[in-house]
């Protein structure tokens, strides 16, 4: 990790809220320039490291530098360069060119103010001459929150952080949104860091993607994560049943709904003598991505109601046809399973 | 029941008759009401701000003390500052006793727990969001403060104006810190007192409907503001 | 934009306002006197006179003589003008006020429906207060600690009687006098009242009132008004100069005259009686 090529560097840091531990993480670092996905449940932390990433809550124990620098919540020089758009954003109560110039103002850059608001409404498709003198509750859920990343992006931040920018938009917002944060990190080199369950556009996008879970970072979203509860079958082994009569096989877990985290599942071979520490199971393929970064494919397999991820090589897709809706056998060992 | 129809017309004359003595208790009202919110105000809206926005040891119980003291009989808040202004009393020696600055005191210490606690509720019921779209703009302490106040600016008018209900229409206070004095201290509402002693219930009616002509104007000019951001 | 220059308007206000009243820069005498007295419109004659005649402008408070005694002891006014003669005499004693000098005075009446069931229509007080009292009748009382409130005490026990306090026919009012006739009225009791109000009671009904005068004359009835002025050895802020020129100026012959002619709706309604 070099250190000017990290814009963010995180070492034990833990922030409690409400007396209770909320994200935890060993070591961390983020690299100017790129694009990084958060993933995980609700409530897995993604929120919290948005907060504490964007400056606006300082961690509780641990550091935090940005730019090499610890910060305070109120330090006034790094927050001008960082800014969250959070989840459901809301716009102040006033119009939308007042809520749009309103960091800049505060930062008292107010000349050719009337330009960088409607250069920013433009990136997020709202013409200024039809939305800067509309109130803030004169808009729809979509224009809302194009209007509000237009308040970001009139910063030309370093740093641009998002918090399921395109959950609960229609479709033609959420490629506005998207659009408009590649752009900024394309022309401007902003830093963007974005929490989405949209897995499929983050591969597609960013050059990395840590997966949360409780709290941690346990991953890079390419691992398979079970949940309990588990049971204790007849032959002493641990599992669940699945409803459509295959054994979903693990070790002995720890406790009785401790989630499992599997990695290294692979496509089953024809294997005819399989090993007793091997798991096979049958599902149906129901999308292909592509990992920008390491130009690997992503098959997502659904075994019931279960998704899997399993990685794939360009020629496993061509030589054994993988396609949506082919059904095939994944398989994992079981002493490549951890717990969470 | 004719007094009241007596008073109506009272009323009228002496708004445009110009009658000194009303003009004089008018403009005694509006001194010390405007200066007693102005204080209230300067005061109140920090601390609401504080208790509303900041966690702390002690909220809860210093809320509920809040909202009780809205409940200020101003009897009590008169001789409070009675005891306090008095040339024996602690502040005596200031001589406010009898002045438009000591009445102010009683009044803003019966706006203040208005003011306090609607800004509180105000700012409380501003959602996190405000906060963390605001902190993301990149907004310091001061404009935190100054937005969340602006964001929250209906509901801490509504303080204001309630506040400025009581401190219009209380006679407690006027009375005993200011002595109902002709021409200084007498205000609208304690020349109505006067004029009722006196038996003059038309005259006692005329003024109080002048006192609810002001508060109409007052309320009027709010809400014209309210409208207009 | 606007509010600023609203709250800019109302502090224009604020700080000007005041310097409306500042134009007379005479020197001020604080005065504490009861709500009878003010009530009547007597001290804007008397206060405008003594201006003229002494260059001293006059303001007062009016309250019970209670609380102006208590305004009196805690140095908050310069002279007093009240009506309870043994509650003046205890102020003075205890080193409170100094110069006490009758001025005035006028008389205590008793009203009563014009039915009068307890029949003390022309008794004197003693006769009638044990009338009362035999036939349960009705009474209003004061029950402020006002100088009417304590001559009506004091009349019980003249009268060889108890206050009858606890009895379910007397009524206290904690009200001033005009309020106190008006709830007597209501309800058709009797009360004790200075002629006075009694008579602005009167006037304000134009004729046929509910209450009439039944017992007056009697030398007890006499509600007597003293000036005292505040020791300015109890208390060193007081304006001792003008409340003694204000004293001197209120027993001589011209203000006792302007005394004795105040009228009131046609009524004269005190009678000057300083010694020389």
């Amino acid at each position: 990790m070099q250190p000017d090529g990290s814009i963010y560097e995180i070492e034990a840091l833990e922030h409690i809220y409400a007396g209770r531990s909320v994200l935890r993480i060993e070591q961390l670092a983020i690299e100017a320039g790129g694009i990084v996905g958060l993933v995980g449940p609700n409530g897995s932390g993604k929120s919290t490291l948005l907060k504490l990433l964007g400056l606006i809550e300082k961690p509780s124990r641990g550091s935090l530098r940005f730019r090499g620098k610890v910060l305070d919540p109120f330090a006034p020089r790094a927050r001008h360069h960082v800014t969250l758009l959070p989840q459901e954003p809301s716009l102040m109560k006033r119009n939308v060119f007042r809520n749009v110039a309103y960091g800049l103002r505060l930062r008292g850059q107010t000349d050719q103010l009337e330009a960088r608001v409607q250069e920013a409404l433009s990136f997020v498709g709202l013409p200024a001459e039809h939305f800067a003198r509309r109130p803030w509750y004169a808009l729809s859920g979509g224009e809302t929150l194009r209007a509000a990343l237009a308040a970001r992006l009139a910063l030309k931040p370093r740093v641009l952080l998002l918090d399921e920018p395109t959950a609960g938009v229609d479709a033609a917002s959420a490629h506005l949104i998207k659009d408009a944060a590649l752009r900024a990190q394309r022309e401007w080199g902003t830093t963007l860091i974005v929490a989405s369950h949209d897995r499929p556009w983050l591969y597609e996008v960013c050059s990395d993607v840590l997966q949360l879970f409780k709290g941690r970072i346990f991953g890079t979203g390419e691992e398979t994560v079970l949940f309990g509860p588990w049971e204790r079958f007849t032959d002493g082994t641990w599992g669940k049943t699945l409803s459509d009569n295959q054994h979903l096989r693990i070790p002995e877990p720890p406790g009785p709904e401790t989630p499992a985290v599997v990695e290294n599942i692979i496509l089953g071979e024809t294997d005819r003598n399989p090993s007793p520490d091997q798991v096979h199971l049958q599902g149906v393929v129901s999308r292909l991505n592509l990992a920008q970064k390491t130009g690997r494919v992503f098959a997502t397999v659904l075994v019931e109601k279960l998704s899997w991820t399993v990685p794939l090589t360009q020629e496993q897709v061509l030589h054994r046809s993988i396609y949506p809706g082919k059904t095939v056998t994944i398989q994992y060992r079981l002493d490549s399973m951890r717990w969470v | 029941m004719d007094f009241l129809l007596d008073g109506l017309m009272q009323a009228a004359r002496l708004l445009t008759g110009g009658d000194a003595e009303t003009y004089s208790a008018i403009m005694i009202t509006l001194q010390v009401s405007t200066l007693s919110m102005l204080c209230s105000l300067l005061i109140g809206i920090p601390l609401g701000f504080s208790l509303g926005h900041f966690e702390f040891p002690g909220k809860r119980p210093l809320r509920t003390l809040v909202d009780t003291l809205m409940a200020l009989p101003t009897v009590f808040i008169g001789l409070l500052v009675y005891a306090f202004l008095t040339h024996r009393g602690p502040l005596g020696h200031f001589g406010l006793l009898f002045t438009l600055p000591g009445i102010a005191i009683g009044q803003t210490i019966l706006a203040l727990p208005i003011v306090i606690g609607l800004t509180a509720t105000a700012i409380e019921s501003l959602e996190e969001k405000t906060r963390v779209t605001l902190l993301s703009l990149g907004a310091n302490r001061r404009q935190l403060f100054l937005s969340s106040l602006w964001e929250a600016r209906h509901g801490v008018l509504s303080g204001a104006i309630a506040a400025y209900g009581r401190v219009m229409t209380e006679v407690g206070i006027s009375m005993m810190v200011g002595g109902n004095i002709k021409w200084q201290t007498r205000t609208i509402t304690t020349a109505i007192a006067l004029e009722t002693n006196k038996g003059q219930f038309g005259m006692g009616v005329a003024l109080g409907l002048v006192l609810l002509a002001i508060a109409f104007g007052v309320n009027l000019s709010v809400s014209f503001l309210r409208r207009k951001t | 934009m606007k509010l600023f220059t609203i709250a800019g308007l109302c502090l224009c206000l604020t700080v000007l306002g005041p310097g409306l009243n500042l134009a007379a820069e005479e020197p001020v005498l604080m005065m504490a006197t009861t709500s009878s007295t003010d009530n009547t419109g007597l001290l804007d004659t008397l206060a405008s006179e003594f201006r003229k005649a002494a260059g001293i402008e006059l303001r007062w408070t009016a309250t019970g003589t209670g609380k102006a005694l208590r305004l009196g002891e805690n140095c908050d006014v310069d002279i007093l003008m009240v009506h309870a003669p043994a509650a003046e005499k205890e102020f003075v004693e205890a080193g409170y006020g100094i110069r006490r000098r009758e001025v005035m005075h006028n008389d205590f009446v008793i009203t009563g429906p014009e039915g009068d069931l307890a029949n003390i229509r022309g008794k004197s007080i003693r006769e009638a207060l044990t009338a009362l009292r035999t036939r349960s009748a009705l009474f209003v009382s004061r029950g402020d600690n006002s100088g009417t409130h304590k001559k009506e005490l004091f009349l019980w026990k003249a009268a060889g009687l108890t206050v009858p306090e606890k009895e379910s026919w007397y009524v206290q009012t904690g009200q001033g006098m005009l309020s106190t006739i008006h709830i007597a009225a209501e309800r058709q009791g009797y009360t004790l009242t200075d002629r006075g109000t009694y008579i602005k009671y009167e006037a304000t009904l134009q004729g046929n009132p509910p209450l009439t005068i039944l017992t007056d004359g009697d030398p007890a009835l006499m509600n007597q008004y003293s000036v005292i002025q505040i020791n300015p050895e109890h208390c060193a802020n007081v304006n001792a100069g003008l409340a003694r020129k204000f004293i001197e100026w209120i027993v001589g012959a011209d203000a006792q005259k302007l005394i004795g002619n105040f009228k009131l709706l046609g009524k004269p309604l005190f009678t000057p009686n300083a010694k020389p």
